[in-house]
């Protein structure tokens, strides 16, 4: 053994031979290849957007309107952003339920999660530009927000060009993963045409299958695709389509709108309007008698196919009483999800969170469990990790995150207004009358057109 | 959708009403510009602070109560507006002065999303004016059942009788006679010895009042968020440019033609998005000064 020793030991230049050299060559190209083989597809990696993601901290970006018409909704979703970064750095809140999860609680692969956020204003300009600014100046990974799908839209098409990754915040226009949609753009919430699905067996069962529906319709992408589907979905359960007004999304007053309905022949009243727009249009019908009104021998009803529980809280339970709706997830769920998530956010601000928030914080934490899972911030590879990803433990059952479309499919809400008697808190609003499952609101992505386009951006 | 005799009813209360929440906003800004000079562009925010303070002295103490303090309490913000900012740009060009109240607005905007946050805060209408008015029991043309709410008649009523007062203050008082001297000629009022200040104060704070009597009636209707003010502040400049600067009876006249504009297209959103733009193009085409502008004056 001694021989042996002191022969490698004390090789002399003479001894070299040309094997050895070779020999010594290709183990040292092996080794310099080394940290490769341990970075999955490293081979094939290349600068996309802003990876490679340099130094110890790994930046996000998070777009919310935090003026304007939606600005409440975008405080929530910034106050669910933060807690996701809180629970992606320490841990807690859904990563304990999220399954499978890849998700350590250590920041993502290893790095601390870091943030910056931007004002979209609800407005398509200030929200590219306040999207640029997170992307060119600050560097972030990945792009995430946004309480309208006009904005949504911009911004998947700024993110697409940019090779960033956006996940959308409140979107529920058919456009985002229809025709509009990108292969860099992905979305958690549900959407119009699910809306039409779920909700319209509800309306035929509630009010009868003899019906004839009055659209005013928000004038933009989103109202568009809502009034299409549920003028679809209601006309399939049997009822008649009386007419639809496409309203400014700036109206205040709609009585101008109102006048034609009292006009017409239509007993049920379809407000396609999110957020202030629904809040006063819908007091403002309720001024105009509709709530208490027959037409046709029958009730005139009204219905607000997307509902959330600011809006309710902004027209008045006494206004929304009996008002039905959907919803992509409300706080009274009682999954294991659910029930970490709402604790986690009352905890932090003292009440419990929007579904703005719930899409907003589920999105991140998707995103930071794909990089995981591709063990990379490579884009292309993240992408892939999302699409067609299964999961549950986030609060709305089994969900698959399609890629064909990326587009979740997920069981979905039907809620009802409460009657201001029936609320125990300021946070009760509406009531889950419905959680109608993934396979009932699914559909074939086909139907929307649209091409996701390369991995590799252009 | 044809234009029925009852479409037609339902059009032209809705019309109406609508111009009387405008005539309301441009009646103070027709006023402040055409005694002061001024282009008031914080005339919204004052019309935001009425709204955010009826609801909520209508929510603490009830409705009475914010009618009867909302009106004095935006008199005494308008004096303290005037006094503290507005006079210092009587002498500067309009420009500035539409940048310092533009600016204004927008601080006023902000600080009220700052204390109420961004959501609609619900303003109940009181109880005497909910409901209904069966018109189908007034009006014999009509057929069938034809409703109107209660509360949007009360609306014009209020338009009506506050208008009126305005006209009678300038047209029967000494105070008025004396404002509308100033008008004509505020220098020669000085030479005359006419503490001419002193009163345009006071206009200023009379057309705060406006706002904050449009604010009690107007904000169950146009509800109480923030971003009314700047929504209700272009169609509202834009009368008063149509009915002339400065002329009480053409901001009336405009904004009831732009109320009857707006509710006559409803049914066709991109002329209802455009007809008040439209309008107003035709008519400083045809006629510069506006409908009832004094000669001369920004024409």
């Amino acid at each position: 053994m001694t021989d042996v020793k002191s022969d490698k030991t004390n090789p002399t230049a003479a001894g070299w031979s040309r094997r050895d050299v070779l020999k010594a060559t290709s183990v040292g190209a092996v080794g310099a290849a080394t940290p490769m083989f341990f970075t999955q597809n490293a081979w094939a990696e290349k600068a996309i957007g802003n990876y490679p993601v340099n130094g110890s901290e790994v930046v996000l970006g998070f777009n919310v309107p935090q003026t304007g018409a939606y600005a409440d909704e975008g405080a929530d979703e910034l106050r669910a952003y933060k807690l996701a970064v809180k629970h992606l750095n320490n841990g807690g809140g859904m990563l304990d339920t999220l399954k499978p999860s890849m998700l350590k609680g250590n920041g993502i692969l290893g790095k601390k999660v870091t943030y910056v956020t931007g004002d979209t204003q609800t407005n398509a300009d200030a929200s590219r530009t306040s999207a640029r600014r997170m992307i060119e100046r600050d560097k972030v990974i990945m792009v995430t927000g946004g309480s309208s799908s006009g904005i949504a839209i911009a911004q998947q098409y700024l993110c697409n060009e940019l090779g960033i990754i956006f996940m959308c915040g409140l979107t529920h226009s058919n456009d985002t993963t229809g025709k509009d949609k990108q292969r860099y753009g992905f979305r958690h919430f549900f959407n119009a045409h699910m809306t039409g699905k779920a909700l319209s067996p509800v309306l035929s069962n509630e009010y009868g299958k003899d019906r004839r529906a009055f659209h005013l319709t928000a004038d933009y992408s989103w109202g568009h695709t809502q009034q299409e589907s549920m003028q679809e979905f209601t006309e399939k359960e049997g009822w008649g389509t009386e007419g639809n007004i496409m309203t400014p999304l700036k109206t205040t007053d709609f009585s101008q709108y109102l006048s034609q309905v009292l006009n017409s022949d239509a007993d049920v009243l379809i407000l396609n309007h999110y957020g202030a727009n629904m809040v006063n249009s819908l007091t403002n019908a309720v001024n105009f008698g509709m709530r208490d009104m027959q037409k046709n021998g029958k009730n005139l009803e009204i219905v607000v196919p997307l509902y959330s529980r600011l809006m309710a809280k902004g027209a008045g339970s006494a206004n929304i009483d009996g008002v039905l709706g959907t919803s992509g997830w409300n706080w009274a769920l009682q999954d294991e999800g659910s029930k970490v998530f709402v604790k986690a956010f009352s905890d932090e601000y003292g009440f419990p969170p929007s579904q703005a928030a719930h899409t907003c914080y589920v999105q991140t934490l998707l995103y930071a469990n794909a990089c995981e899972m591709a063990g990379t911030f490579y884009p292309p590879e993240v992408i892939k990790a999302l699409e067609d990803f299964e999961f549950t433990g986030a609060g709305n059952g089994p969900t698959l995150y399609r890629g064909s479309d990326h587009q979740c499919i997920k069981d979905i809400l039907v809620m009802q207004g409460k009657s201001p008697s029936a609320r125990n808190s300021d946070f009760d609003y509406l009531q889950i009358v419905d959680q109608v499952d993934a396979k009932t609101v699914d559909y074939d992505p086909a139907i929307f057109g649209g091409e996701l386009g390369p991995y590799e951006p252009a | 959708m044809d234009m029925t005799l009852n479409a037609f009813t339902l059009s032209v209360l809705t019309g109406l009403q609508l111009g009387s929440i405008y005539v309301l906003i441009a009646l103070g800004l027709t006023l402040i510009f055409g005694t002061l000079g001024v282009v008031n562009f914080a005339h919204g925010a004052l019309y935001l602070i009425a709204i955010y303070l009826a609801v909520s002295i209508n929510n603490a103490l009830g409705f009475g109560l914010a009618l009867i303090l909302v009106p004095p309490i935006l008199f005494v913000i308008g004096v303290l507006l005037e006094r503290g900012l507005i006079q210092r740009f009587y002498n500067r060009p309009h420009t500035d002065q539409i940048l310092v109240t533009f600016g204004l607005a927008i601080v006023l905007q902000e600080l009220l999303k700052w204390i109420f946050g961004a959501n609609n805060i619900p303003f109940a209408i009181p109880s005497w004016g909910n409901g209904i008015i069966m018109l189908h029991d007034y009006l014999p043309f009509l057929e069938g059942f034809v409703v109107y709410p209660k509360w949007r008649m009360i609306l014009v009523v209020v338009a009506i009788v506050t208008v009126s007062a305005v006209f009678a203050l300038l047209h029967l008082t000494r105070f008025g006679l004396v404002i509308r001297a100033g008008m004509r000629d505020a220098e020669m009022l000085q030479f005359l010895g006419v503490n001419i200040n002193r009163r345009f104060m006071i206009v200023f704070g009379l057309g705060a009042m406006i706002a904050g009597i449009a604010g009690v009636f107007g904000g169950p209707v146009t509800q109480v968020s923030p971003e009314v003010g700047m929504q209700l502040l272009v169609p509202s400049f834009l009368i008063v440019v149509i009915g002339g600067m400065g002329s009480l009876g053409g901001a009336v006249l405009a904004g009831i033609l732009i109320g009857m504009a707006q509710s006559f297209t409803a049914p066709y959103i991109y002329l209802n998005t455009i007809i008040i733009y439209l309008i107003t193009v035709i008519i400083l085409l045809v006629r510069p000064r506006g409908l009832l502008g004094a000669k001369g004056v920004f024409e």
